[in-house]
């Protein structure tokens, strides 16, 4: 059935108004959200990767026999063991050291270890901790994770500063779309009309103007996300080319606008039932 | 109708907005079926006690019960209710000005949630009734002041209310649309047992229609004039009939179905 208020007409520049700023707030809402979403997805996926990760450090070599023999034991839990040469090492050093030859003869013996299971690695961990040090990987990346979930707190941050942007502009503009309908309001007030039914004619207004505004919101943010996880990518390492959407992040992304009208919708109620109950 | 107070004031007293005492002390009980002309200089409280009954303004001291329910501080949604069985009609018409015709007078009904049917016929009836059948279509701008005055009539007596509050209704209009009026706020009197409280101060109607007059002075009320409406001395009006005793009758039935829905 087509719903139409019974009473209020919208003037132009109101509803145009109107449909700008829930557009543009819904364009800047779907895009933080898809950074949020990006950004987080791929720390996770950053951080679970490198979490199967450890290098072992013997620094005693008397305790090289028993180590190996603790690796051998746990050969089930362990993906793959590499044991890093002597000449890995000095080329690792380079960029710090030049001609890392010199160290020879202080380097550790290291291996680098990739279990099955992430929780196989603090069992591992127990094992060896006392023979020889024992690092994780994502340990070692945690500054670049932990940046990351900063990054997915601050986007967060401004979606929640957006949808409450977008709550006090909805609840001016149905205070506006009140005030310039006082007289409607009277009348249908005289004719025994309820506040909930007054809100009701309301709320549809609202819920044309936003459902139209945040449809044109979602529309310009979609091509905006597909650039910046473009570019992350072109990146082609580090945290930033980890940067995705699920499916579930695509599915998020599409109810944000749907959950922006009903959000509208609400306000406008809360608004209307309020300036009623004053008048 | 049960012949039963319908209106109930007690010592109730009422200030404008800027504090200026309009009403003071004012007590009285009308019963359900009633005439009343309401009378006063101007600014004397008129459209303040009728603003008071139709619980369009507050009393600063006192009791004001309708259908036997005491109204000092009921709800939004109660005086709502209330006003289900109440219908004002204003001197400046209170149409919405880009609503047709129809649309205006169909408002209450659809506030009510009537099927599109229902309104369609009872709308269609109630214009006929009033004798505007064939303006429809047309918007309140389009229209004589005495036309505008009608389709406000025609709004307000939808619903077939019990208690019909008219503020200066006559007072845009001439002689022959006056007279008009009063003949359907009489057969909604009749017909249906309808309170009615005209305010006016329109002597030639006051003297016209002998029904009991409400007068408003110094702040107080006063009643004089016969009490019953069925007054056998009231003068017939012999000016011309807005419309037909048979659609009275067709849409006095649809009315019959409005209570029953």
């Amino acid at each position: 059935m087509k719903k139409t208020p019974l009473v209020f007409s919208l003037v132009k520049e109101q509803s145009v108004f109107m449909t700008i700023v829930i557009s543009a707030m819904t364009f800047l809402a779907v895009l933080a959200l898809g950074i949020a979403l990006s950004v987080g997805t791929g720390v996770a996926r950053w951080n679970n990767e490198w979490n199967k990760y450890a290098t072992v450090q013997i620094v005693n070599p008397e305790n090289s026999a028993s180590v190996k023999k603790i690796l051998d034991t746990n050969k089930d839990k362990i993906e793959y063991v590499k044991e890093i040469s002597k000449s890995e090492m000095e080329q690792m050093m380079q960029p710090w050291v030049s001609n890392g030859a010199r160290l020879n003869n202080y380097l550790p013996q290291m291996f680098e270890i990739k279990v099955k299971n992430t929780s196989d690695i603090p069992v591992i961990k127990e094992q060896i901790a006392s023979k020889a040090k024992f690092l994780k990987h994502s340990s070692a990346l945690k500054t670049s994770i932990s940046a990351g979930w900063k990054l997915v707190g601050i986007t967060c941050l401004i979606l929640s500063l957006i949808l409450i942007s977008i709550g006090v502009c909805v609840s001016y503009i149905s205070r506006n779309i009140a005030m310039l309908h006082k007289h409607e309001l009277e009348i249908l007030n005289q004719v025994g009309a309820t506040d909930k039914f007054i809100a009701h004619q309301m709320q549809i207004i609202v819920a044309k103007i936003s459902s139209v505004a945040c449809l044109i919101g979602f529309v310009l943010s979609v091509p905006v996300i597909a650039m910046i996880l473009s570019t992350a990518h072109s990146a082609r390492v580090g945290l930033l080319a980890t940067l995705t959407l699920s499916g579930g992040n695509i599915i998020a992304l599409i109810l944000l606008p749907i959950l922006i009208v009903i959000f509208s919708v609400y306000i406008t109620k809360k608004t209307t039932i309020k300036i009623l109950s004053r008048s | 109708m049960e012949n039963k107070t319908t209106i109930s004031f007690a010592n109730v007293s009422a200030n404008y907005d800027n504090g200026h005492d309009v009403l003071t002390d004012v007590s009285f009980n009308i019963s359900g079926g009633a005439f009343y002309f309401l009378t006063g200089a101007s600014g004397a409280g008129k459209t303040t006690l009728l603003r008071l009954i139709y619980q369009l303004h507050k009393p600063s001291k006192g009791t004001i019960k309708l259908f036997g329910k005491d109204c000092d501080g009921i709800s939004h949604d109660d005086i709502s209710q209330l006003r289900h069985k109440m219908a004002i009609v204003f001197q400046e018409y209170s149409l919405i000005s880009h609503m047709s015709v129809f649309d205006n007078v169909a408002l209450p009904l659809r506030v009510r949630g009537f099927s599109s049917e229902k309104i369609k016929k009872l709308v269609t009836k109630t214009l006929e009734w009033v004798g505007l059948g064939k303006y429809a279509n047309s918007y309140p701008v389009e229209l004589s002041g005495g036309q505008q005055q009608r389709v406000s009539v025609a709004r307000a007596i939808i619903i077939q209310p019990a208690i019909l509050l008219a503020d200066e209704p006559t007072g845009n209009l001439d002689d022959e649309n006056a007279s008009r009026l009063m003949e359907l706020f009489i057969q909604m009197n009749k017909l249906f047992g309808t309170t009615v409280i005209l305010a006016t101060h329109n002597k030639k109607l006051l003297d016209t229609y002998r029904f009991p007059v409400i007068t408003i002075e110094n702040h107080h009320v006063t009643f004089s004039g016969a009490t019953n409406e069925t007054n056998p001395d009231l003068r017939k009006w012999k000016g011309p009939k807005p419309q037909s005793q048979n659609d009275f009758i067709e849409i006095s039935k649809q009315f019959e179905n409005i209570g029953k829905a």
